[in-house]
């Protein structure tokens, strides 16, 4: 820390967190506007986030491969790879938003209000990517996890969405208490709260005191993205939160958790890689096989896609687990490939709910006939989920998989190879629900299903939000160079994983 | 050993004694108000560790969130909750309480044998005392002025969060629509209320 007298001169180096100050803003502009009462928020809520989070994604556009400098004295760092997980967060805030507002509508539930928590879970979200301080780690990870459970418990007189609020809380606290812990025996340890300078610390400390804050902060990450055994709140905590809040939870909030497990594993963890990988290797096996073997046995339609998650977060931690240059830009190219897929899924069930108020798998049942747009809609997505080729998940897929076997780690490739076919069964039981059965034996549901329309409130958006999720995700395959390169050069723009691969190429080597 | 450091082991061990015991109790007893009341006494005496430690601010903050906030916090709810309810008893309650206790004791196990392996480089840092406030606010504006800044809108959205939650009224309407709304989860388990309505309007 400085003395005193050269406080002055200190450089902040501000600018870095412009979006996030864009994001602030939207967010007290979402707040005034609801004083003016219920209707004036649900007209002009929409418009100011859709402003705030496209102005930041453009500002992170420009951020991208700026000139790297800590800001707020090595609080934050806007590296690349900070950028690419911010605008994945910002991004699927923005499409969350465009298909809440008709629920959140119909459900009688204030719509300023909503905006503005979700719109603060994307703050904290966005600033636990750049964290590079055990405290702003903690605060900006609380920021998301308070704003999840307000959000999760947001249908306050549906018994359901109460109970998956306080069980998210509940486990969520005990997750933050063993951060603490962890982060406090770090800081015992190197005497320092950066990130950077306790990875040095680590390099020639008493190992089963660091083991022990490995195993508490590691904890809490798995805790953050789902991964078995950590993943017991998540089925529930999804089917009873309203459905636009699982869509922003199993995206935003799972990319937040990436961001935080590269930052700290690679970044503080180095010493230790051996270790962590090993445990995570763990993880993923079993949250890939766990999550799509529960899968197979689900009748509602978001508790699938719950156990769905799981196992595709197990898919993505295949990437991290392999630590080279192919591994990390495949972690981010599915990263952004699920945010597409899934959260187009998610507008496929919101309609559909919407329309029906049902959730249940056989309740779509023929529902080709009366709604197409869904059906294709949601066939696209769900393909793309399983690694059909030529959707954007198959390449994103397959390109993990090429790295995990580039980096001999043939375990997880297997193990992801066989999942993938069980996921690829329980997807196509729901497509084929929807298109190959007959009309006299379609579901009630869909025989009384309501009159297409599409002009109430809110609707056009979610139309907006579903075509373009599903053209990205039918489309963005055969063109996913750009993704590639896009995803090549968040790696190569990153000082700490150009440092992991550099020091991997040497052990292999030597 | 003198006078001083004796005091001070003295010290450590009664306190020491208040918080295990303390904790203990807020766990084990089933008197909800009891809990909350040795959860005070806990707080208290771990205020007492950090003036042992010289750190005074930090003990005086302990006082006034933990004890003054928080726990009276606890002790409100708990008043204006005073509803007896016969719970259903749960299955395997003694095997779940034996399983838990094992964790912990485990964990126990671990941390104490991580703690006596570990070689700490002792003495620690010394205690600055009186000038930790004014090291504190540096802190706190320079290298973390961040997370102090983000700690005032986690703040400001907690409450507004609280609010929403606490508040009684709910829309009737549906703003676009202004059809009456289904003020629940969209999504119905077992019967979609939502169709009934509309099949019969």
């Amino acid at each position: 820390m400085a003395a005193p007298e050269n406080l002055i001169n200190l450089s902040l180096n501000a600018a870095a967190v412009a979006p996030e100050g864009v994001v602030l803003l939207a967010m007290l502009g979402t707040l005034i506007v609801d004083l003016a009462g219920e209707k004036a928020a649900a007209k002009w809520s929409p418009p100011i986030s859709y402003l705030g989070l496209g102005t930041a994604l453009i500002l992170l556009g420009f951020q991208w491969n700026g000139p790297l400098e800590p800001s707020f004295l090595g609080s934050f760092l806007a590296d690349n790879l900070a950028i690419a997980f911010r605008a994945v967060i910002a991004l699927s805030t923005l499409i969350s938003l465009l298909i809440s507002w008709r629920y959140a509508e119909q459900s009688g539930s204030p719509v300023g209000e909503y905006a503005a928590i979700l719109l603060a879970a994307t703050l904290g979200a966005m600033l636990l990517c750049g964290s590079t301080d055990l405290v702003s780690v903690f605060v900006s990870l609380e920021t998301l996890s308070v704003a999840s459970y307000l959000l999760s418990g947001y249908m306050k007189r549906d018994a359901r969405s109460s109970e998956a609020a306080l069980k998210y809380l509940l486990v969520g606290s005990a997750a933050a208490a063993v951060f603490l812990y962890g982060a406090s025996l770090l800081y015992g340890i190197s005497g320092t709260t950066n990130l950077e300078a306790i990875g040095i610390a680590l390099i020639d400390s008493p190992t089963p005191l660091a083991a022990l804050a490995l195993v508490f902060v590691l904890a809490t990450v798995a805790f953050k993205i789902a991964a078995v055994p950590f993943h017991q709140w998540t089925p529930d905590v999804y089917e009873g939160s309203p459905t636009p809040v699982v869509a922003f939870l199993s995206v935003g909030s799972k990319a937040a958790g990436f961001a935080l497990a590269v930052r700290i594993l690679i970044g503080c963890f180095d010493a230790f890689d051996t270790q962590w990988k090993l445990l995570f290797t763990v993880l993923a096996v079993l949250s890939m096989t766990l999550g799509n073997v529960v899968a197979l046995a689900q009748t509602s339609m978001k508790r699938m896609l719950a156990y769905s998650s799981i196992g595709q977060a197990g898919f993505v931690m295949i990437g991290l687990v392999c630590g080279t240059e192919d591994g990390f830009a495949s972690m981010i190219l599915y990263m952004a490939a699920y945010l597409f897929m899934n959260l187009g899924a998610f507008a496929c069930i919101i309609l559909f709910s919407i329309r029906t108020g049902s959730d249940r798998i056989s309740d779509y049942a023929g529902l080709y006939q009366k709604d197409p747009l869904i059906t294709l809609g949601l066939s696209l997505c769900l393909l793309s989920l399983g690694g059909i080729p030529p959707m954007i998940g198959f390449f994103g897929k397959i390109y993990l998989f090429f790295a995990g076997w580039a980096d001999k780690q043939y375990l997880l490739v297997v193990v992801g190879l066989i999942t993938s076919v069980i996921s690829i069964y329980y997807y196509i039981s729901v497509i084929k629900m929807m298109v190959v059965k007959e009309p006299q034996e379609a579901s009630e549901v869909v025989n009384s299903y309501p009159l297409i329309q599409w002009k109430t409130i809110g609707l056009p958006p979610l139309r907006i939000a579903l075509v373009t999720c599903v053209v990205v995700t039918a489309v963005g395959g055969i063109l996913s160079n750009p993704l590639f390169q896009w995803a090549n050069s968040a790696v190569a723009g990153t000082p700490l994983l150009q440092q992991v691969i550099a020091l991997a190429g040497e052990r292999s080597i030597g | 050993m003198n006078i001083a450091n004796s005091t001070e082991l003295i010290c450590f061990l009664v306190l020491s004694i208040i918080v295990i015991t303390g904790s203990l109790g807020v766990v084990l007893l089933s008197n909800i108000v009891y809990s909350a009341f040795l959860l005070g006494g806990v707080f208290m005496a771990v205020a007492g560790l950090y003036l042992l430690l010289n750190a005074s601010f930090v003990a005086a903050a302990q006082v006034l969130v933990y004890v003054g906030a928080v726990n009276v916090l606890i002790l409100f709810a708990i008043m204006l909750v005073n509803k007896k309810e016969e719970l259903k008893p749960i299955k395997g309650l003694q095997i779940r309480k034996v399983l838990s206790a094992g964790v912990c004791a485990g964990l126990l196990a671990l941390l104490i044998r991580v703690d006596l392996t570990t070689p700490w480089n002792l003495p620690g840092p010394s205690a600055i005392g009186e000038k930790a406030t004014e090291r504190i606010g540096e802190h706190l504006f320079t290298d973390y002025l961040l997370p102090f800044e983000l700690a005032s809108i986690l703040l400001l959205m907690a409450m507004i969060g609280a609010i929403v939650l606490a508040r009684r009224d709910v829309l009737v309407n549906d703003v676009g629509t202004g059809e009456s709304v289904d003020q629940g989860l969209i999504e119905k388990t077992t019967n979609p209320i939502l169709i009934d309505k509309r099949s019969t309007s």
